[in-house]
């Protein structure tokens, strides 16, 4: 059994067995790989406290393709990220990129996921406030929506086809995947130009020049999409407390 | 199957307890005295039937409310919040901490499924409203998970106006309270900080 070594984010953690644990890694070489970490929960384990949900590090798997379960030989400590629990916003933000990941994530390598997930935990994690916080995680969540082939439409109306007026509102469909002309869906979701601006520089990656004008819009706007389009059904966990954090923050 | 194949089935089911571990438990108690048996199963049985969680703080205990929400001689004012009722037993072998208790049963984990909704906060807010505590310790586990969990409370709690601290950090990163050694658990209560 091979024994292969490549960078890897940890989305997600949970105990198995009084002593070990199962991580969710996303890998840069080997894309999405749940892992066990034998004797990880023991006081003095030679993984010692790493092996935490948004940790990046070099991770050595006994790797057998076919297998759903491979096996962590040993895990060394890039970033920690432990920022990411001082603040509800990172917290619930960071899980559901995470989330993401582990929804629309496969075994084949998708470096440029990997680095958008890693980036945007970062700029997460740098924000100086919970409304910046909060405006990276909805950058960072269109964006990797985006890389795995959801990128709403943004400029065109999805019925007519015609280019949205950079002046008038938009609704928004989250059904057909993106903006549409007031004339063409009479009811639904209203964006405002400022708005649309808004979402269309967060998919692009572009900075903001000013902190969101209405957040509340945008975190329903990400909830509806991801509903719509990714959940198949199966609703995203860490919504809950995305858009329950933020309306107590 | 048989009755050897049945004892061993259900101790190999056992957290830490093997296939071939439990086949040997299995063959030590056929060959011990028959009382032995006897006593480990009745000490089964009675634990799953009186062992429930005290309706005050969520301890585990054969009365309800437990012994340590009916002591007079400790801290009433004073309500240390952990993840699970195993972590009290870890604290109280400090026998440095006198106050009282609240689990959570969990940790906030989003992705788990483990949400505000299914943490076990309300009895919490409850008491504070009695007016009695005036200071609420969270030692959720030092986790990413543990910290987060910890703001949510706070965030909860300081409408009440009781103060709020946290454990300090000198536990291992990513560990479980419940495993880590006294003095060190006696140290990060020492160390609480307000948020
Ligand atoms: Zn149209
Ligand atoms: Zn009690």
């Amino acid at each position: 059994m091979p024994l292969v070594s490549t960078r890897a984010l940890v989305l997600q953690t949970f105990p198995y067995s009084e002593t070990s644990k199962i991580l969710r890694l996303f890998t840069w070489e080997h894309g999405l790989r749940s892992v066990i970490a034998k004797g990880a929960l023991r006081p003095r384990s030679r993984f010692g406290g790493v092996l935490e949900p948004f940790t990046e590090g070099t991770a050595q798997i006994y790797l057998k393709e076919g297998r759903e379960l491979q096996t962590l030989s040993g895990f060394d400590l890039l970033r920690s990220r432990q920022a990411l629990g001082r603040s509800l916003a990172a917290f619930a933000g960071a899980s559901l990129m995470a989330e993401v990941a582990i929804r629309t994530g496969t075994e084949d390598p998708q470096p440029a996921l990997y680095a958008e997930l890693a980036a945007g935990w970062d700029s997460i994690a740098a924000a100086a406030d919970e409304a910046a916080a909060e405006a990276a995680v909805l950058g960072g969540a269109w964006r990797i929506v985006s890389l795995v082939g959801f990128e709403p439409q943004t400029d065109a109306c999805v019925v007519c086809g015609r280019d949205a007026a950079p002046d008038k509102p938009v609704r928004f469909d989250a059904e057909a995947g993106g903006v549409a002309c007031t004339s063409c869906r009479p009811v639904g979701r209203l964006i405002d130009p400022q708005s649309r601006a808004e979402l269309r520089r967060m998919i692009r990656g572009l900075p903001l020049n000013a902190p969101l004008g209405r957040p509340g819009l945008h975190r329903a706007l990400l909830r509806t999409f991801l509903e719509m389009q990714l959940a198949h059904g199966k609703p995203f966990r860490s919504l809950e407390l995305f858009m329950t954090g933020m309306e107590e923050a | 199957m048989s009755v050897i194949d049945e004892l061993t089935g259900e101790l190999a089911r056992l957290p830490g307890i093997g296939r071939k571990t439990a086949l040997r438990l299995t063959f030590h108690l056929l060959k011990a005295p028959a009382e032995e048996a006897q006593r480990l199963s009745r000490a089964i049985t009675a634990v799953r039937e009186r062992v429930r969680a005290c309706e005050r703080c969520g301890n585990l205990t054969e009365q309800s409310p437990c012994a340590i929400c009916t002591n007079t001689r400790r801290e009433h004012g004073l309500v240390c919040v952990v993840e699970e009722a195993s972590d009290i037993m870890a604290i109280e072998r400090t026998g440095e901490y006198r106050g009282m208790y609240h689990v959570l049963g969990g940790r906030l984990s989003p992705l788990d499924g483990i949400g505000p909704a299914e943490l076990n906060v309300r009895p919490l807010l409850e008491r504070l409203k009695e007016g009695e505590v005036r200071e609420v310790v969270l030692a959720t586990n030092p986790s990413v998970e543990g910290e987060a969990t910890a703001l949510y409370l706070h965030k909860l709690i300081a409408p009440a106006g009781v103060r709020v601290t946290r454990i300090a950090r000198g536990l291992p990163v990513g560990g479980d309270l419940e495993y880590a050694d006294g003095v060190t658990i006696a140290e990060a209560l020492n160390g609480r900080r307000e948020l």
